[in-house]
């Protein structure tokens, strides 16, 4: 792994965040696209991305107002559905998180969230779905440890890739500002454990099947990235290392082909956490943004905007020195 | 907002008129197919006045040659055909269950080129806004969805999907296709909910609710298989049309040399949804004898073949 952090020049696209502060709702929250109704992940993803936004912004106003809807739509059990209007909670619970976290003073909001998550457990993967897997499901289908859980995208059905790395990095960074993460991190182990086991063979990973009736699956750029990103926890394991190593090569190969601009956001973003030297990406980005205006999509608008500044602490990898 | 949608009627069999399936050649993406699905609507004499119109294709994954991915050829000419037959608008609209990046998809695709600007064409259903729709089958433990206003809106729905074989489902044609409405921003990437509820079961509950007004197989070039994204293409040089979805599956099926009474899915549509049986379907075009080709299966789906014998279509 290469050990120097190669500088780029900042290429900002001042259009993305216009976009992404043109695109905040009356209430505070953000749509998946400006105009539509507020949802919990692009609210999360927005306030990811203008709490990096430098001194030149002075946002404290759209933050605020963006942390209260998500504040203000918590269901009573701590987690978040992605809809206001539904009631049920869901995978968005980690990025409501993360969004909070990086505010401050939402500390009892976010803790209720973590606690959720440490709770919430996949339908797959207990007792008696082993036993009955065992006895009537098809082994040929899929290749995979179903004992080793993570987190589903719905409650109470399977572990998959991005949802994993999702609560992940949530959990990691709480670490040591909440009691009882502790208690959580055999938990955060077996879900590490997860992700090596669903990772593609050559490396990468798609949405969490790698081999499917005896068919290699092929890895895709935004699951690789997240799998990546939230594996920068255990890199003091050799089996994770090698995972990390292997899918870095196989990002490293791949992303720049991207033809689509999450992708080519999430893999610069990824590579520049991980001290790999991408290309330069901004200027790929702008020409992505005049083709199809990232088809208005905020989640896409903030990816894009994180890509081109220094990798936030929350997605920062703790490499050993030796590597 | 309030959304407002057409609920399908569900009538058991015997209550059913005959449908109509039109199997029309197709050599290949660079035939005039605009014309084709033109005059297949003029038959169907659908009204389409002043309408608004959501196509629904089946796009999987970054996939250039389009061999799991319903040709974007074709969705321009079903968009030519309908906005010549009077449609107000026509709105493509996909929800990829695998792939998150949709723009991606698009560009690999090559969509723009074959629609022009996006902006206003094409709609990403993973992130659309959603509504509470109550499924009007029972057949899931799914009781509820949370469904996108373009699908909702639309006054009519057409079903775009590729003619291949699935490693879950046996077949996914234009039934199955509409797994591709549920939006991924609820319920993610792939719609794991629906595969956890049963997927032949969620196929009937989600299209006894939002039925396909119009179906159009992309079968130039299908997949056999392990669909529906490692097999291998499979030139069937068809397109296959209709407004009972399940007739129109149950032919394409036939076409594959296989016999859709053993498909789950279209087992249990055939109960509630369309016509299945060979005795109410009536073809028009080609029969399905003169097109028909086994297309491969993984072997847990052999059983669906139909032992090599292809019946001839009866008119009814």
């Amino acid at each position: 792994m290469r050990a120097e952090i190669v500088q780029q020049p900042a290429v900002k696209d001042e259009r993305w965040t216009h976009g992404l502060l043109a695109a905040q709702n009356l209430d505070g929250g953000w749509g998946y696209r400006e105009g539509q109704d507020s949802a919990i992940e692009p609210t999360s993803w927005a306030l990811l991305a203008i709490s990096e936004m430098g001194r030149e912004h002075s946002l404290d106003r759209e933050k605020r107002a963006g942390a209260s809807f998500l504040g203000r739509n918590q269901l009573s059990n701590g987690s978040w559905p992605t809809v206001p209007k539904d009631r049920a909670g869901s995978w968005v619970t980690s990025l409501a998180c993360l969004a909070l976290q990086g505010l401050g003073g939402w500390a009892p909001q976010v803790d209720a969230g973590l606690h959720w998550l440490a709770r919430n457990w996949p339908g797959e993967g207990g007792f008696w779905w082993c036993l009955r897997h065992r006895l009537f499901g098809q082994p040929q289908l899929v290749v995979q440890d179903h004992r080793l859980r993570g987190w589903g995208w719905t409650s109470g059905t399977s572990s998959w890739v991005e949802p994993t790395a999702y609560a992940l990095l949530a959990l990691r960074a709480a670490r040591g500002s909440t009691s009882f993460l502790a208690r959580v991190d055999h938990r955060c182990r077996l879900a590490q454990a997860m992700l090596c086991n669903r990772m593609c063979a050559g490396g990468g990973w798609n949405c969490g099947n790698p081999v499917v009736y005896g068919a290699a699956g092929h890895p895709l750029l935004s699951s690789t990235c997240w799998a990546l990103l939230s594996l920068g926890e255990f890199m003091d394991q050799a089996d994770v290392r090698r995972c990390v190593t292997e899918s870095l090569d196989w990002l490293e190969r791949s992303y720049s082909q991207s033809p689509g601009p999450g992708s080519l956001a999430l893999g610069a973003l990824c590579l520049k956490a991980f001290r790999r030297a991408p290309p330069t990406v901004g200027p790929a980005l702008s020409e992505l943004y005049e083709r199809n205006r990232f088809l208005g999509q905020v989640p896409v608008l903030a990816w894009a905007s994180l890509a081109v500044q220094s990798v936030p602490r929350w997605l920062r990898p703790a490499i050993p020195a030796s590597t | 907002m309030k959304v407002s949608y057409a609920v399908p009627s569900i009538k058991p069999s015997f209550q059913r008129p005959p449908s109509r399936v039109a199997i029309q050649r197709a050599a290949s993406y660079e035939a005039n197919l605009a014309a084709i699905i033109s005059e297949t609507l003029a038959e169907f004499r659908l009204d389409l006045k002043g309408r608004s119109v959501l196509l629904k294709p089946n796009f999987v994954g970054a996939d250039p040659q389009c061999v799991m991915n319903t040709h974007p050829s074709v969705v321009a000419a079903a968009r030519e055909a309908f906005l010549r037959a009077g449609a107000a608008t026509v709105v493509v609209g996909e929800g990829p269950a695998l792939e998150r990046d949709t723009e991606g998809i698009l560009e690999a695709i090559h969509l723009r080129e074959y629609l022009g600007s996006l902006d206003g064409a094409f709609v990403d259903l993973n992130v659309d806004n959603v509504w509470p729709v109550a499924l009007r089958t029972r057949a899931s433990s799914v009781k509820r969805l949370y469904l996108p206003a373009s699908v909702l809106r639309a006054d009519c729905v057409v079903s775009l999907p590729k003619l291949k074989t699935h490693h879950w489902a046996g077949v996914t044609l234009s039934l199955k296709n509409m797994f591709g409405i549920v939006p991924g921003h609820c319920y993610g990437w792939p719609k794991n909910l629906l595969h956890w509820a049963g997927i032949s079961k969620s196929i009937l509950d989600l299209n006894s609710t939002v039925r396909p007004d119009f179906a159009i197989v992309d079968g130039i070039v299908g997949m056999e298989g392990n669909g529906p994204t490692q097999g291998q293409p499979k030139a069937a040089g068809l397109l296959v049309m209709g407004d009972d979805p399940v007739a129109v599956d149950a032919t394409c099926a036939r076409i594959m040399g296989l016999i859709p009474e053993r498909v789950e899915y279209l087992r249990r549509a055939g109960i509630l949804l369309g016509n299945l049986s060979e005795k109410k379907i009536e073809q028009i075009g080609e029969s399905i004898a003169s097109v028909s080709q086994p297309f491969a299966m993984v072997r847990e789906f052999e059983f669906l073949r139909a032992n090599g014998r292809i019946t001839e279509p009866r008119s009814v």
